[in-house]
C-alpha cells in the first residue's frame, strides 16, 4: 500500500470562532463536545459578493447580549447579533450608493463593550478609522424589535494623521485609549475619553550603515489589558518592536523575524508573550520582555497572516489569511490542533468564549430536561478551571507584576458568587 | 522438494556464503516471474474466451500509479461549488476570461540576460498573441509594473536566466496581481525538436488540464488570461498547459484531420487495382499532430498577493520544504 503520512490532529475543546472572508461570508466554526472535537463550519451568513468584503470586524465578547460589527468594502458597517446572525443595524458613511473610492476604506474598528444601558433602544459605541486617517467615534442607537430605525448621532471625528495610511488600529482593553499607525504613519496614541493625541513615537535612529528604513506600521497589541502604556507593534521591514510610552518614545525593544513583513500581532493573556505572524506563513511566539523567540508553530502553513486570535480562557490560539484555513494552535505544546479549510482568503477571525453557555440554553430549549441538567454540569465542571485561569489573569493584571494570592482568593470566591447569581438568572429564562 | 521448502523459508540476505546467496535469490527470482506469467496467461485467456462467448470482458486491473493514490486533498473544487463560482466571477482575471477585456502582454528579460532568454522569448511571442517584447535596460522591476499599467497591458511575463540558462518565469497580472514565479527546466527551443512545424498567426486553442484543487485552479485562471479567449479554429493551433504531480507541461502543437482509407480497404485496393471496384473505400478520420515548440516545464515556487514586492510582499502560497512530507501530496 501506499505511504501516506496523516497529519495527527487532536482536536480542539469546545469552542467557536467567526471568520470572516473577502466574499463578505461570515462563517461560523465550532467543536462541540469534549476534547478532541474536529471543529465544523455550522453557519454561514450572507452572500457571496465581492464588493461586500470584509475589511474589518470586532465583537463585544459578554455573557448576554453580545454584539459583531463588521466594516465591508462598499462602505457599510453592520452591527450583527453573532449568536444567529440577524441584522441588527446598518450604516454608511455615504449617503450615495456608489462605492468609497479606495482610501476611505475602513481599516480599523473596534466595538466599545461599555455601554449606557436603556430601556427601550440599545446603544452601542463604534471606532472606526479609514486608511486617510479619518477617525471617528459613533454612537449608534437600535430597538431590540426588528423595525431598522436607527439613531445614529455622530460623536467625533478627528483625523489621526496629516499624511500616509493607516494601516492598524487598536483600542486597549480599558479603552480608553486608541493606537494608530500605519504607512509613513508613526505609532500614535489617543486618549478616546478627549480625544487629544497623548504620545507619538519616533523613529529609530539610521543603522550603522546610515540607512534609514521608511516607517510602516502593520499591525500593533496592547500587552495587556489593564496598562495601555505598554504595546508591541510590527512593521513592514519585518521588525517586531515594543514600546513603553511612559519610558520612552524609540521603541525598548526590537527584533527581527525572518524576511517577510510582519503582518499580524496578538498578545497572550499573561502580558509577557506575543504571537506574530507574516507575510509568508510563518507563527512564532515570543518572549516580549527579552525579545527572545519561544517557539514556532509549524503546520505547513503556505499563506500570509491575517489575523490571530487568542482565546480568552482556553490556551487555544486561531490564525487565517491568505492559504483560506482557519488553524487552532495549542499554546504550550506550539501544536496544530486543527486546520479547516473555508474556500476563500481570509481576513480576520475572532473567538466567542462564551460558547458552552449557549449550547447549554440551546438544549434547554429543547426541552429536554435530563440532558440539560447533564449538559449543565458538564458546563458546570469546565467552568471549574477556567474560573481558576480568569482569577490567576486577574491577579497577573492587578498586581502588574504578580498577583498575590489574597486578591486571588478573593476575586475566586467573588467570581463564584456572580457565576451562581448568573445560573440562577438562566435558570429563570429558561 | 526440500530444496522448495528451504527456498519458501530462507530469506537469501541471510545466507552468509555469497554463492549460495546468489544461486538461491537467482532461484526465487525465476520462480517469481514464472508466476507473473501465468498469471498474465490466465487472464488473457480469460479474456479470449470472455470475447468468444459474448460476455463482458472481466474488468482490466488499474495499476495504481503516485497520481491515482494522491493524499486527499479537501482544497479540491467540486463543481457543485457557488461560492467557488462567485469567487471565480469576483478574481481579477475575471474581466479577460469573460471577454470584456482583450489580453496584452509584455515580456521582458532579466537584467544580465544572455541569448538564451531573447531566443526564447521570439518563440514565446510566436505562441501567445498580442505579446510584446520591451528590452529590460535597466529599469527596476517596480517601474515596469507601473509603466506596464499605465499602457494598459493585462499581464507581465519576466524571463530570468542564470548561467545562460533559463531558470525562472515571473507571470504577474496587471493591474493588481498576483504574482506567478515559476521555476523552467527542460527547455527545448524550436529549432531542436525534428520536423517542428511553424505556427501560424492564428488565435490558438488553449487546453489547462488537472488544476484541480483551488490553488491551482488560480494558477489555472492566471495561465488562461495570459490567451485570448476566442480562438480561431480555422487555425488548428493548441497550446497545452498539462499539470501533473505539481509539474505544469507545456506544448504547442498544429493539428490536422486526415481521412485516411483503412489498411486492409488499401491492401485490397492494391491487389484489384486493374479491376477497378465499385465499392467505396472506406475511411477512418485521424487526427496527426505536429509540434511546433518551445517545450518546457514549469514548477509553481510562489504564489503572491498583488503585483511584484519581494520585500513587502505577501505571499498566498510559497513552497516550504516542510509540506513535503510525502510524495503523493500535490498543491495543483
Amino acid at each position: 500500500m501506499p505511504r501516506t503520512t496523516t497529519l495527527d490532529c487532536p482536536g480542539c475543546p469546545p469552542l467557536r470562532a467567526l471568520t470572516f472572508d473577502v466574499l463578505g461570508l461570515v462563517k461560523v466554526i465550532e467543536a462541540r463536545g469534549k476534547e478532541g472535537e474536529i471543529p465544523k463550519v455550522v453557519e454561514r451568513w450572507g452572500e457571496p459578493d465581492f464588493s461586500k468584503s470584509v475589511l474589518a470586524a470586532s465583537l463585544v465578547d459578554r455573557k448576554f447580549d453580545p454584539l459583531l460589527a463588521v466594516a465591508r468594502k462598499n462602505g457599510l458597517i453592520e452591527v450583527l447579533n453573532p449568536l444567529n446572525g440577524n441584522l441588527h443595524i446598518a450604516i454608511s458613511d455615504n449617503t450615495d450608493t456608489s462605492p468609497p473610492p479606495k482610501d476611505e476604506a475602513i481599516v480599523g474598528m473596534h466595538l466599545f463593550s461599555k455601554e449606557e444601558l436603556e430601556v427601550e433602544s440599545r446603544r452601542c459605541t463604534l471606532l472606526s478609522c479609514t486608511t486617510k486617517g479619518n477617525a471617528s467615534m459613533r454612537s449608534i442607537g437600535f430597538s431590540s424589535s426588528l423595525s431598522k430605525d436607527a439613531s445614529t448621532d455622530l460623536v467625533k471625528t478627528w483625523k489621526v494623521c496629516g499624511s500616509g495610511d493607516v494601516t492598524c488600529t487598536k483600542v486597549d482593553g480599558s479603552e480608553t485609549h486608541a493606537l494608530f499607525g500605519g504607512k509613513g504613519v508613526e505609532v500614535n496614541m489617543w486618549n478616546l475619553e478627549q480625544c487629544t493625541k497623548i504620545w507619538t513615537a519616533k523613529a529609530p535612529k539610521k543603522n550603522n550603515l546610515g540607512i534609514f528604513t521608511p516607517t510602516w506600521f502593520t499591525s500593533a497589541t496592547f500587552l495587556s489589558k489593564d496598562d495601555h502604556r505598554k504595546f508591541a507593534a510590527g512593521t513592514n521591514s519585518h521588525q517586531v518592536r515594543l514600546y513603553d510610552i511612559s519610558a520612552q518614545k524609540r521603541p525598548v525593544i526590537s527584533f527581527d523575524f525572518r524576511e517577510t513583513p510582519i503582518k499580524s500581532l496578538a498578545e497572550d493573556v499573561d502580558g509577557n508573550t506575543i504571537f506574530v505572524g507574516n507575510a509568508s506563513g510563518d507563527l512564532a511566539s515570543f518572549d516580549i520582555r527579552n525579545g527572545k523567540l519561544l517557539g514556532c508553530f509549524l503546520g505547513k502553513c503556505s499563506g500570509s497572516i491575517r489575523s490571530i486570535a487568542r482565546h480568552p480562557e482556553l490556551p487555544v490560539i486561531a490564525s487565517c489569511g491568505l492559504d483560506s484555513y482557519v488553524r487552532f494552535w495549542d499554546i504550550k505544546t506550539r501544536q496544530l490542533l486543527s486546520a479547516v479549510f473555508l474556500k476563500q482568503h481570509l481576513t480576520g477571525v475572532v473567538f466567542d468564549s462564551h460558547f458552552v453557555e449557549e449550547d447549554v440554553t440551546q438544549t434547554a430549549v429543547e426541552s429536554i430536561q435530563q440532558e440539560t441538567e447533564a449538559a449543565q454540569t458538564v458546563s458546570e465542571e469546565e467552568h471549574m478551571p477556567r474560573k481558576r485561569k480568569k482569577s490567576s489573569k486577574e491577579g497577573g493584571e492587578g498586581g502588574k507584576r504578580k498577583g498575590n494570592k489574597t486578591t486571588d482568593k478573593e476575586s475566586k470566591k467573588s467570581r463564584r458568587k456572580s457565576h451562581g447569581e448568573t445560573e440562577r438568572k438562566q435558570k429563570k429564562m429558561v | 522438494m526440500g530444496e522448495e521448502k528451504k527456498n519458501k523459508v530462507i530469506v537469501p540476505s541471510t545466507i552468509k556464503n555469497k554463492e549460495k546467496r546468489a544461486e538461491v535469490h537467482a532461484n526465487l527470482k525465476h520462480q517469481k516471474k514464472l508466476e507473473k506469467r501465468k498469471r498474465a496467461k490466465a487472464r488473457d485467456a480469460a479474456e479470449k474466451q470472455a470475447l468468444e462467448l459474448g460476455e463482458e470482458l472481466p474488468p482490466r486491473k488499474i495499476p495504481r500509479t503516485i497520481e491515482n493514490t494522491r493524499e486527499v486533498d479537501e482544497t479540491v473544487c467540486k463543481p457543485d461549488d457557488e461560492e467557488l463560482f462567485a469567487g471565480n466571477d469576483a478574481d481579477e482575471f475575471s474581466s479577460i476570461i469573460k471577454r470584456d477585456i482583450l489580453p496584452k502582454i509584455l515580456i521582458t528579460t532579466c537584467r544580465f540576460n544572455s541569448t538564451i532568454g531573447p531566443a526564447f522569448i521570439s518563440e514565446l511571442l510566436s505562441v501567445i498573441p498580442n505579446a510584446h517584447y520591451y528590452k529590460r535596460g535597466t529599469n527596476d522591476l517596480k517601474k515596469i509594473v507601473e509603466y506596464a499599467n499605465a499602457k494598459d497591458f493585462t499581464s507581465l511575463m519576466v524571463v530570468h536566466t542564470s548561467r545562460r540558462k533559463l531558470d525562472g518565469l515571473l507571470i504577474i497580472g496587471l493591474p493588481e496581481g498576483p504574482t506567478a514565479h515559476f521555476k523552467i527546466s527542460n527547455v527545448v527551443l524550436r529549432k531542436e525538436i525534428k520536423n517542428h512545424g511553424n505556427p501560424t498567426g492564428h488565435q490558438p486553442e488553449l487546453v489547462l488540464t488537472n488544476f484541480t484543487t483551488r490553488l491551482g485552479l488560480r494558477v489555472g485562471r492566471l495561465i488562461q488570461s495570459l490567451f485570448p479567449q476566442d480562438p480561431n479554429f480555422r487555425g488548428r493551433r493548441v497550446v497545452t498547459f498539462h499539470n501533473q504531480r505539481d509539474f505544469i507541461f507545456f506544448r504547442h502543437h498544429r493539428y490536422i484531420f486526415e481521412s485516411k482509407e483503412n489498411k486492409k480497404e488499401a491492401d485490397s485496393k492494391k491487389k484489384s487495382k486493374g479491376t477497378k471496384g465499385e465499392k467505396v473505400p472506406q475511411q477512418k478520420v485521424i487526427a496527426r499532430l505536429q509540434e511546433c515548440g518551445p517545450r518546457f516545464t514549469m514548477k509553481l515556487i510562489s504564489l503572491q498577493h498583488g503585483t511584484f514586492d519581494s520585500k513587502g510582499g505577501e505571499y498566498e502560497w510559497v513552497h516550504k520544504p516542510e509540506m513535503d512530507t510525502s510524495r503523493r501530496r500535490f498543491f495543483l
